[in-house]
């Protein structure tokens, strides 16, 4: 794959023609008064860019606010132009935001296959903790997606602006991350599910076995005399089966709400995630939507105008003025005649 | 030498070393060679959050220096211009700027110029100057197309626009493959000729420099051919998905624009067919109508097994399994509607423009058939009320370029009946595509009547008989590609460029066909491709046809022409 770069020549005229050109004087850009609170190392190229931002106290009293490009100076280039990168919308901290969000989830799930595995694996205790951990891990998880699922929400913003479409994409690609996450949290909750039923039911087989073999002889030995009366052996066997009931049905329960809340996330991602492959897909789609949309709004500007100025309002506003001019004139006419 | 991931790379590593938010800047050719290229949630992967075109970006005030600006333009002064104007006043912080060919030192000099800010980052050629479409077909999309049939003095810049065009964009090509190729062309054509002799210089002396790739292997061969050499391909109605779809309803840059019938639902309004995007497409593009049907109907009953086990859901474990599969459900869905509506809209025109009847002639004038039976065919179908305007003009055209000697009379008949039922075509286009492309001009045997060898190959096949009447024709590209591959394409037919000999027969095959390519002639390169000879072949040519778009290119030539003439 051949390319050709063209940099070192493209500088070599640029700097050639900047020493022939006059050179703008530093000086005449409009000076504005420097807060204290600003930061000591900036310095201005012949651009003479917008204030400087106010740092600790506009921040405090304006939740929305708009930072001005700040001009900075790149330490190693003294006499060459400065890079000048501004800084972001405020938006952009929200999309930060949720992509540390789905960072921290990320991780958060390589511990809960840790977990998953672990708890798995045959042991001698009880598995509550592990339990626990799992729940746990599960619960911030899901928390950690919700929370960045509103957020998400929040980055739409209403008007064909520019800055608009960027937050379209910038949500749309967020949503894929989260979409993918939400996913792979499904998948492994069902494939621990399913082993962790396995396995209980290899014991709850056993048990019911033996609760069957018992059973029969006890019905075999005591037939006559109480069948209306459990025997203590009885009651318990059967605390331990509703044990055993509520605490299946407490884990399905779980599951029913998780799958729950990821439907419901799934769904309203949905609608944000491009599916691939499609139309929607499509560069040259997208770029012509944009065009056609910002064209149409153009459009309905200019009807509205246009029945604006076409409006009765007008209309009559004319006539009125045009009737007081009359009367002055018939009223100075009376005035001279008489 | 698949020029679909060559057009990735590049464009992949424009975007990788660039961090941070991004906005891609393209012009309205560049945005045809990223899109069908790279898609949208890649480019929003790699931070790409906004596409815009370059000229609109200058009227918009809003100014966002938080973005960097990464332009993917053409190397035209109207791009230059725009770009000025833009650097004069930037609206982002960084300006990368990426051009798919060779800029001229004078651009670069009005770049620097303007560039008072200091905003540009670096300046680049990226070479990806050409429609990458499927692995092996590619397409310049040249507007003025139909330039390639007039002669240089009638418009001689437009010409040169059209030969620069296409030079610039084999060149990106070669440089895009890092190879140097040995160039043929055809003898009878001036502007396969022309092209020719600009490429050579091009490679090998204005530029040899960034040409002067290592030779280890054998140099590929690029030959340029034109269109006229085989007018019978493009006006051929066609069978096989991709060919039949551009032939009836028309893709452009792999997009297929469904807007025009009533009938499509709101989200197939546009649907994309592309080999690279959908499994199914890949294996069914060049497979016949009938076998579509039949793999559609598969794919259908395999959807509707999956959509009643969605519809069954009881337990727990069914609602999560469906939570799960859900998008992929969606994602097939979405594909099984977009081919049912290819194929019933296709069905619709077929049974409309009683397309049977009308391609079982028109194969038998392309492949074989007697003077005197296809003259019956063809006047029964003048007659037929139900066979459109368009498809009479395609059977007189055929039947013209097969019999055009045969018998003068009988084809005066043709034109007169021609003339009488159709209100848009005169006969003095079929008159205008026989100057053109009549057998005079021609270098291949199209119809397989002037060799020896040919008329017993035919009078074989004839015998044996054909498996699907409606598929036997075979290109003339089928031939050429045949003879390159048994080293027998002759020099007195296809010379070469300047003293670059090959010995011995190239492994790999770049053929140009000025004028434009179709989709059977692309379709036959994939399948001699499968075929494992030792030689891949790479078609490209300046659009791809249908045989609207040749006769439209034929109207426009008579009427420059005929313009021409009278102000002469």
């Amino acid at each position: 794959m051949a390319t050709r770069n063209r940099t070192l020549i493209f500088r070599k005229y640029r700097d050639a023609l900047k020493s022939v050109r006059i050179p703008t004087s530093s000086s005449s850009s409009s000076q504005q008064p420097l807060s204290s609170a600003s930061t000591s190392s900036s310095t201005r190229d012949g651009r003479g860019g917008g204030p400087v931002i106010e740092l600790v106290s506009t921040s405090l009293l304006n939740p929305n606010r708009s930072y001005a490009p700040l001009s900075t100076e790149d330490p190693g280039n003294s006499s060459k132009g400065a890079l000048t990168v501004g800084l972001p919308p405020a938006w952009v901290d929200i999309s930060e935001d949720i992509a540390a969000n789905v960072q921290r989830a990320r991780t958060k799930m390589a511990e809960l296959a840790k977990a998953h595995a672990k708890a798995l694996m045959p042991s001698f205790g009880d598995g509550k903790e592990d339990q626990r951990t799992i729940e746990g891990l599960t619960h911030e998880i899901t928390g950690l997606i919700k929370k960045s699922e509103k957020k998400l929400q929040r980055l739409s913003a209403g008007g064909p602006t520019e800055d608009s479409n960027i937050r379209k994409n910038v949500q749309r690609s967020l949503a894929t991350d989260l979409q993918n996450l939400s996913m792979e949290l499904r998948k492994k909750q069902s494939t621990y599910l399913k082993r962790l039923r396995q396995q209980k039911e290899g014991q709850d087989g056993v048990d019911l076995e033996m609760n069957l073999n018992g059973n029969r002889s006890r019905i075999d030995d005591e037939d006559g005399l109480d069948d209306m009366a459990f025997s203590d052996l009885q009651m318990a066997r059967v605390k331990k089966t509703e044990a055993f009931t509520a605490e299946r049905e407490r884990e399905i329960q779980q599951v029913v709400e998780s799958v729950n809340e990821l439907a419901q996330i799934m769904k309203d991602l949905s609608v944000l995630v491009i599916d691939q492959g499609t139309i929607v897909d499509r560069i040259d789609y997208n770029v012509q939507n944009v065009a056609t949309t910002v064209e149409e709004g153009l459009k309905q500007l200019q009807k509205a105008e246009r029945s604006q100025k076409q409006g009765g309002m007008v209309m009559c506003a004319t006539v009125l003025v045009i009737m007081c001019f009359i009367m002055l004139v018939l009223l100075i006419l009376k005035e001279i005649l008489f | 030498m698949v020029v679909v991931s060559a057009a990735r790379d590049y464009i992949n590593r424009m975007l990788q070393d660039i961090s941070g938010m991004k906005v891609l800047i393209l012009d309205s050719q560049t945005v045809s060679i990223v899109s069908v290229a790279y898609s949208q949630s890649e480019l929003l992967q790699k931070e790409v959050f906004l596409v815009e075109m370059v000229d609109t970006i200058s009227k918009s005030k809003e100014s966002a220096t938080h973005l960097k600006a990464v332009c993917f333009l053409r190397p035209t002064s109207e791009n230059i211009q725009f770009l000025r104007r833009q650097l004069a006043n930037p609206r982002f912080g960084e300006y990368h700027l990426f051009f798919s060919n060779m800029l001229k030192d004078t651009q670069i000099h009005l770049l620097a110029d303007s560039d008072d800010q200091e905003v540009v980052q670096q300046v680049q050629e990226f070479y990806a100057d050409f429609v990458a479409l499927d692995p092996y077909h590619f397409s310049l999309n040249v507007p003025s197309n139909h330039m390639y049939m007039l002669p240089a003095v009638i418009d001689p810049s437009g010409l040169q626009h059209l030969c620069d065009r296409v030079v610039d964009g084999i060149a990106a090509l070669f440089l895009a493959l890092k190879r140097r190729p040995a160039i043929r062309y055809q003898r009878t054509s001036d502007v396969a000729k022309r092209i020719a002799h600009e490429s050579a210089k091009l490679m090998y002396q204005k530029e040899s420099g960034l040409f002067d790739f290592r030779r280890g292997e054998l140099s590929p061969l690029l030959l340029i051919i034109d269109r006229r050499d085989d007018p019978v391909t493009p006006l051929l109605n066609q069978w096989t998905y991709q060919a039949m779809v551009h032939e009836l309803i028309g893709i452009q840059d792999n997009k297929v624009d469904l807007r025009g019938i009533a009938k499509a639902s709101k989200d197939q309004q546009e649907v994309v067919l592309s080999s690279e995007q959908d499994a199914f497409f890949k294996l069914n593009m060049h497979e016949n109508f009938g076998d579509i049907g039949m793999n559609i109907k598969r794919m259908v009953d395999d959807f509707q097994q999956v959509a009643k086990s969605n519809q069954n859901i009881q337990t727990i474990e069914d609602m999560a399994k469906f939570v799960e599969n859900y998008p992929e459900y969606r994602k097939m869905h979405g594909n099984v509607s977009k081919h049912v509506t290819l194929v019933t809209e296709m069905s619709k025109l077929v049974e409309e423009r009683k397309l049977m009847l009308v391609s079982q002639t028109e194969q038998e004038l392309a492949c074989n058939g007697g003077q005197v039976a296809a003259f019956e065919a063809v006047t029964n179908l003048l007659y037929n009320e139900s066979v459109s305007d368009i498809d009479r003009l395609r059977l007189v055209m055929l039947y013209a370029l097969r019999y055009e000697k045969e018998s003068p009379v009988q084809l005066m008949q043709l034109f007169n009946k021609l003339s009488s039922r159709t209100a848009k075509y005169k006969p003095g286009l079929v008159q205008f595509l026989l100057k053109q492309a009549g057998v005079d001009k021609r270098t291949g045997d199209l119809f397989g009547n002037r060799d020896f060898l040919n008329i017993a190959r035919n009078m074989a096949r004839g015998l044996k008989g054909v498996e699907n009447v409606y598929t036997q024709h075979q290109p003339l590209l089928f031939q050429t590609m045949e003879n390159i591959i048994k080293g027998r394409l002759r020099d007195v037919d296809y010379p070469f460029v300047g003293n670059h000999f090959q010995q011995g027969r190239p492994q790999d095959v770049i053929i140009f066909i000025v004028g434009g390519t179709t989709y059977e002639e692309s379709r036959s390169v994939a399948l001699q491709n499968a075929v494992h000879t030792g030689v891949r072949f790479t078609l490209g040519g300046s659009v791809v046809l249908n045989s609207k778009r040749f006769i439209r290119d034929l109207e426009e030539a008579q009427r420059i022409a005929k313009s021409s003439t009278n102000v002469v």
